[in-house]
């Protein structure tokens, strides 16, 4: 029906945006799913080819998608055209945003990494006295984490210390391999915990929104989506000044329509729902909308080689893969820096990159045979403080394909972030000389921020409307039916994967808003 | 306008074949009259004419390179990844050609490491041999590649002057070679890599009047970042 009133408006159907429907429609609440992009459908939009078979030879096209190092010519078209939808930073700290806008967004194409926080995190201020604590602790996620963990079926192991907190794992009970075995014999008397690693299984390989979480919300009969709906603005109610619904533009038509709405749920994911904010200019009465954007250092890591798996002698020696959560500043302090990294480990029966060897041609060739199924990698998954002047704001220089004004983000990291790189990489050394692996190449630079693709913050929760645009509910301090449900709502962001904190967080949230709601408190 | 106008030519004809094939379920029996419209037959049975790449039988034309930075690049590339087993080498692969037209499109800071790169590695042949770089034997090209050759990780390239060239042209030649026709129609023994064959993502609803209209409009979009003397990958893709 034209014009009908919703419950509740969800933008965005990634991993946050589909838990709220799944809350809210299985508890009899008639939502209305927004999103900016269109289905991906794989029978019609996906073929396997050989990239001798494409213009670029596999290469992403010049000029597409500059930001998104993860892309190439298979997957250039899922990624966000930066033409599209630009955005602005100063050339001298670049920002690498990537984005999906298909529906199910992001959650189409994670690395399934499922870790939960831990008091390390959510209470960071009060153990080293540096920024924010959550308003919530682990106890207050901890029921969250377990049934996502059951929905997202994640397979893990009961071995984790204080900082990686343990889960409703699908146990997995395989033996290390012998060369994680000498890795870990190296770790521990260093007290550098090894733990196996956390992932999500999903259903047939894929843990999304579009398979996990939208079909049980369209069981329901309650939800009702829309593709290709840009939204422009949310609406408010002239007499009680509270959103009711928003303006949107057809991707395609460009045709304007707008939609009603008694409570609004942002799930565009964190950049894009604080962007929605800025441009409606709504839930800032802190001025902190926009400030404390942070993520997780990338790209700084070691390829090593284990000397006994070379020359065809991989196999019963190589194999499997290991989260090394944070270990410093846990019981000792770095005066290096604040907080930690983990390192994600594994040991490969695979192919050794040829970057790893400075040679060329038939010698290269040899050295590519001989090292195959000897490589042992190790890549750092590190935090990234939290600073107010780390921030995005809405550039009105610039709109975007259907005249929205565009983010400007600024950020930069800073010696704490460098450092904690060095040392991953110091520290990986180590571990493999002790290990007895050879080393092959390394590198103590980050990559950009942004590239982990877990841009976190910016419209943060706390207790103080002051200080905070959240309150511990995700819920807008300023507008009591506005919800924040995505990763904008974190304080900090740990070095861990934020997806399942962010899935808990939004099935958090939609429980209260369903309560509010019955209770006729929204 | 010219896209505008082909979006709707092509939904005009879209339409068509609806109306058409509505009119045949009437008459199935009968033949229908000569002549038939082209578009009556254009169902999921219609044989579909088999196609092949361009690469296999045409020769492309050189457009971005000078002629001599192209016979260095050629040599190179020759010297880099030469015919090894059943595989064929970089030249055989085409890659310098291809290389003209990927660099030529490219970014112009990759241009800059590509065409600098190339003017250095002919005026140090010329130093130490006095001889074209595109007429170096293996072990003269050898003395001024070497020297220059570091292990590295992904995207993060060497960024001395010299070595940030050869570790990316070599990195960009065997990724093109590995991916070429010629290479993919060869057998693939033990540790040689593997013509990539991933799922490919066509264009999902292109958003033809955006491109057309809007953007075309638009001043260019994210800055490109400069390069810088730490930190960042300043390697321009």
């Amino acid at each position: 029906m034209k014009n009908e009133m919703y419950d509740v408006l969800i933008i965005g159907s990634g991993h946050s945006g589909g838990m709220a429907a799944k809350i809210l429609t299985e508890k009899g609440i008639r939502c209305l799913m927004l999103n900016a992009g269109p289905v991906a459908d794989v029978s019609r939009d996906v073929e396997r080819k050989r990239a001798s078979e494409l213009p670029y030879r596999g290469f992403r096209p010049p000029g597409q998608v500059d930001h998104v190092f993860q892309s190439n010519e298979f997957n250039a078209n899922v990624w966000v055209d930066e033409q599209e939808v630009p955005y602005t930073f100063d050339p001298a700290h670049p920002y690498n945003w990537v984005r999906v806008r298909l529906f199910g967004g992001r959650s189409l194409f994670w690395s399934r990494q499922s870790f939960r926080l831990s008091d390390y995190e959510l209470k960071g201020a009060s153990h080293d006295g540096y920024g924010t604590d959550w308003p919530i602790g682990s106890a207050d996620l901890a029921p969250y984490y377990s049934r996502v963990e059951g929905i997202f079926r994640v397979t893990g192991a009961l071995d984790g210390p204080p900082q990686l907190p343990n889960g409703n794992f699908i146990l997995d009970d395989a033996p290390w391999s012998p060369s994680m075995q000498r890795f870990i014999a190296a770790a521990k008397p260093r007290g550098i915990p090894v733990c196996k690693q956390r992932r999500a299984m999903g259903q047939n390989g894929l843990a999304s929104s579009v398979n996990l979480l939208l079909p049980d919300a369209e069981k329901t009969g309650k939800l009702t989506s829309i593709a290709n709906a840009v939204v422009r603005t949310i609406t408010v109610d002239k007499n009680t000044g509270l959103p009711n619904g928003c303006n949107f533009v057809d991707r395609l038509t460009r045709r304007e329509m707008s939609v009603r709405a008694r409570v609004v749920v942002l799930a565009a994911g964190t950049l894009e729902s604080t962007r929605l904010l800025l441009n409606s200019g709504l839930a800032n009465s802190s001025g902190v909308l926009g400030h404390y954007l942070t993520d997780q250092i990338y790209g700084a890591g070691l390829v090593c080689s284990v000397p006994e798996a070379r020359n065809g002698r991989s196999k019963g020696l190589m194999g499997g893969s290991a989260i090394v959560p944070r270990f410093r500043n846990i019981a000792t302090r770095s005066d290096k820096f604040l907080r930690g990294y983990a390192l994600n480990v594994s040991s490969s029966t695979g192919d050794v990159d040829l970057r790893n060897f400075a040679a060329y041609g038939a010698d290269l060739q040899r050295k590519l045979e001989a090292y195959q199924g000897s490589g042992f990698h190790m890549t750092i998954m590190g935090e990234v403080l939290g600073r107010y002047e780390n921030h995005v704001h809405i550039d009105n220089s610039m709109a975007d394909t259907w005249g929205i004004p565009v983010l400007h983000v600024q950020t930069r990291y800073t010696d704490n972030e460098f450092n904690m790189a060095k040392d991953a990489v110091e520290t990986g050394k180590e571990l493999a000389h002790t290990a007895g692996f050879e080393v092959l190449s390394s590198n103590d630079q980050p990559n950009p921020p942004g590239y982990s693709i877990h841009e976190i913050g910016t419209a943060r929760m706390g207790d103080d409307p002051k200080t905070s645009v959240l309150n511990k509910w995700n819920q807008s301090h300023d507008h009591k039916n506005l919800f924040v449900v995505d990763g904008a709502s974190f304080v900090s962001g740990g070095w861990q994967n934020p997806t399942m904190t962010i899935l808990s967080l939004s099935m958090r949230a939609s429980e209260y808003l369903a309560g509010e709601m019955s209770k006729q408190n929204i | 306008m010219q896209r505008r106008q082909f979006v709707h030519a092509v939904i005009g004809v879209s339409v068509v074949p609806k109306v058409l094939l509505g009119q045949k379920a009437g008459s199935a029996s009968l033949p229908l009259p000569a002549p038939v419209p082209w578009t009556l037959g254009l169902n999921p049975r219609t044989p579909l004419p088999h196609t092949v790449e361009a690469d296999a039988v045409a020769e492309s034309v050189p457009a971005f390179f000078s002629e001599r930075q192209m016979a260095t690049l050629t040599r190179l590339a020759d010297v880099l990844l030469p015919p090894l087993g059943d595989k064929p080498g970089a030249v055989l692969a085409q890659t310098p050609q291809f290389l003209d037209f990927f660099i030529g499109s490219s970014s112009a800071e990759r241009q800059d490491v590509y065409t600098g790169g190339l003017d250095w590695l002919e005026a140090e042949a010329q130093k130490r041999h006095k001889t074209p770089f595109a007429d170096l034997d293996n072990e003269q090209a050898g003395v001024v590649i070497k020297p220059w050759l570091r292990t590295w990780m992904s995207d993060h390239p060497p960024t001395e002057l010299h070595a940030d060239f050869i570790n990316i042209a070599h990195g960009d030649i065997r990724e093109a070679t590995v991916n070429s026709a010629a290479w993919n129609a060869t057998p693939t023994t033990g540790a040689q890599e593997r013509t990539q064959n991933e799922l490919y993502w066509s264009p999902i609803e292109p958003d033809l009047y955006g491109e057309s209209a809007a953007c075309a409009e638009g001043r260019a979009h994210v800055l490109a970042a400069p390069r810088l003397p730490q930190f960042m990958p300043e390697y321009k893709r």
